[in-house]
């Protein structure tokens, strides 16, 4: 059975104004879009990485971005806490939700919205793994080689016990479906993790969960023991109550923002619609370890994750 | 169809055996006519393997031109190899017009395989996905041009594309407006479209 475990954050009254539960259960977002959630995040800027992950010996660490790439001022700021979290975390990879490039696909912008915001972790040899989202271009992007897609609009690849299955969302064509119940039947991973960019649950009111995508794809992660999904599209962050023994995860907020889009909580244990922000994450053995981070260092929600035999 | 309770007793482990059978057998038949069930028609086979060939010439032509690059770290590369096998597709093909792919006969048929996954059992979540996935407003698209650069490609719901002839890889169907665009990611060509493809409904 898949147990989470929320944590407690040093700062309770920022912790309860985000929506994390102050102790024990998860709760929910209560405000969307809060103005005065702003000028506190502002307050606790600045201030030493809180890190909520264990660092266990022989772990899996990695990073998690979505719609990321516009260029902006923002997109650089999110980028500029993760290399902080990452000189203490020690993650070697990035995974991307997809809105890796927004707009135009010219040389300049894969330098203004992937290079130069992501220079110091590239630097460092940190890899990245993109998904195509809606705006991203489906040729130039597999091929550019930064983004490890080996040429592919979706791929798998393993780091330690945990495997990853990255889909292209946009065109869930038969060939994929196919490729998918293969690869993942095929898998002796023993995380398998998914990530792709729309939602197939979120309480988003600009898109929405994508109905006929998880029609299609949603049978096939239960039959092959899907473990975590990560997407984005939904400019937000949301944290969703578990489908089935899958945990689900929204990030679509490392570059976009779209405040006030939470049109209910039906599905959510943690949200935030007012600050940009990305996660590290954790595997150790049959814990899966989350911390989701706003654009000015603080954290919005963490916790646990037990892996189940689905 | 469940077997029908008969006066003597029949086997219980046989019968839902049986059941089971059925329910096998009926799904495969209707992943084989696809999600709306429709069944192709030997004429529709036939219109099937013209808009394959049709395809398949295509995807010949662009090979020529240049084919996809490989994959590197300079995006510039990139740009220039799109651009110059762009400008090779569309010398090529300096006379396509619409219709040339999707031919009068070969696009009716794709009208009804729409319209058959729009009103069929799926066509609820697909009418919901298209709504969701940050619909393409209607913009002017024309055969042997560009897709509109920056503007976003609306992913195109599984269902609909389970009622379509599979593409070569390169090769997608995608919906603008009303329209059904077959695009070419490695060239941003339109290769094709047919107006109005998808029903009101």
């Amino acid at each position: 059975m898949l147990a989470v475990w929320l944590s407690v954050g040093c700062f309770a009254g920022v912790a309860n104004l985000l929506g994390t539960a102050a102790i024990g259960a998860p709760r929910a977002f209560p405000q969307s879009g809060l103005q005065g959630q702003a000028a506190l995040l502002e307050q606790v800027s600045g201030s030493a990485p809180e890190i909520k992950l264990p660092l266990l010996p022989k772990s899996v660490r990695f990073a998690v971005i979505g719609d990321s790439g516009t260029g902006e001022r923002a997109q650089y700021e999110v980028a500029k806490e993760m290399e902080i979290y990452r000189g203490k975390v020690g993650f070697d990879f990035v995974i991307m939700l997809g809105d890796n490039i927004y707009g135009r696909h010219q040389p300049k912008d894969f330098l203004q919205k992937f290079e130069l915001p992501y220079k110091p972790l590239l630097d460092a040899g940190v890899k990245f793994y993109a998904s195509l989202g809606n705006h991203d271009d489906p040729n130039d992007e597999r091929l550019y080689k930064p983004f490890n897609m080996g040429g592919e609009r979706y791929y798998s690849f393993q780091k330690g016990d945990v495997g990853f299955f990255v889909l292209d969302s946009n065109y869930m064509d038969p060939a994929q479906l196919d490729w998918l119940e293969k690869t993942l039947h095929d898998s002796k991973a023993k995380w398998k993790i998914c990530y792709f960019h729309h939602p197939l649950y979120s309480d988003g009111k600009y898109h929405g969960p994508d109905l006929d995508l998880r029609a299609q794809v949603l049978p096939i992660f239960k039959r092959n023991g899907v473990n975590v999904v990560f997407s984005g599209h939904e400019h937000v962050y949301e944290r969703l109550k578990p489908e089935e023994g899958i945990h689900y995860f929204i990030l679509g907020n490392s570059g976009k923002l779209m405040t006030h889009d939470f049109r209910s909580r039906e599905n959510m244990e943690v949200g935030l619609d007012s600050d940009r922000g990305f996660m590290i994450v954790e595997i150790a053995g049959d814990y899966l370890y989350f911390q989701a981070i706003s654009r000015v260092g603080q954290t919005i929600d963490s916790g646990k994750v037990a892996r189940q035999e689905n | 169809m469940y077997p029908q309770k008969r006066s003597s007793h029949p086997n219980p482990v046989l019968l839902r055996l049986a059941v089971c059978c059925l329910h096998i057998l009926t799904l495969m038949a209707a992943f084989a006519h696809g999600q709306s069930g429709a069944t192709n028609s030997p004429d529709d086979d036939k219109i099937v393997a013209d808009f394959g060939s049709r395809v398949k010439s295509y995807v010949e032509s662009r090979k020529k031109a240049g084919g996809t690059a490989k994959p590197t770290k300079e995006s510039a590369e990139l740009a220039k190899h799109k651009k110059e096998t762009k400008a090779k597709v569309r010398s090529e093909r300096a006379d396509a017009k619409q219709g040339d792919i999707f031919a009068p006969e070969i696009a009716a048929y794709f009208r009804r395989q729409l319209a058959a996954a729009l009103t069929g059992p799926k066509g609820g979540e697909i009418r919901a996905s298209l709504r969701h996935a940050e619909p393409v407003a209607p913009v002017p698209l024309k055969v042997n041009e560009s897709y509109p650069a920056g503007l976003a490609l609306q992913s195109t719901p599984p269902s609909l594309l389970l009622n379509l002839p599979r593409l070569p890889k390169g090769l997608e169907y995608r919906i603008v407006g009303h329209d059904l665009v077959l695009h070419d990611s490695v060239t941003n060509l339109i290769v094709d479209l047919i107006p109005d493809a998808l029903p009101n409904t």
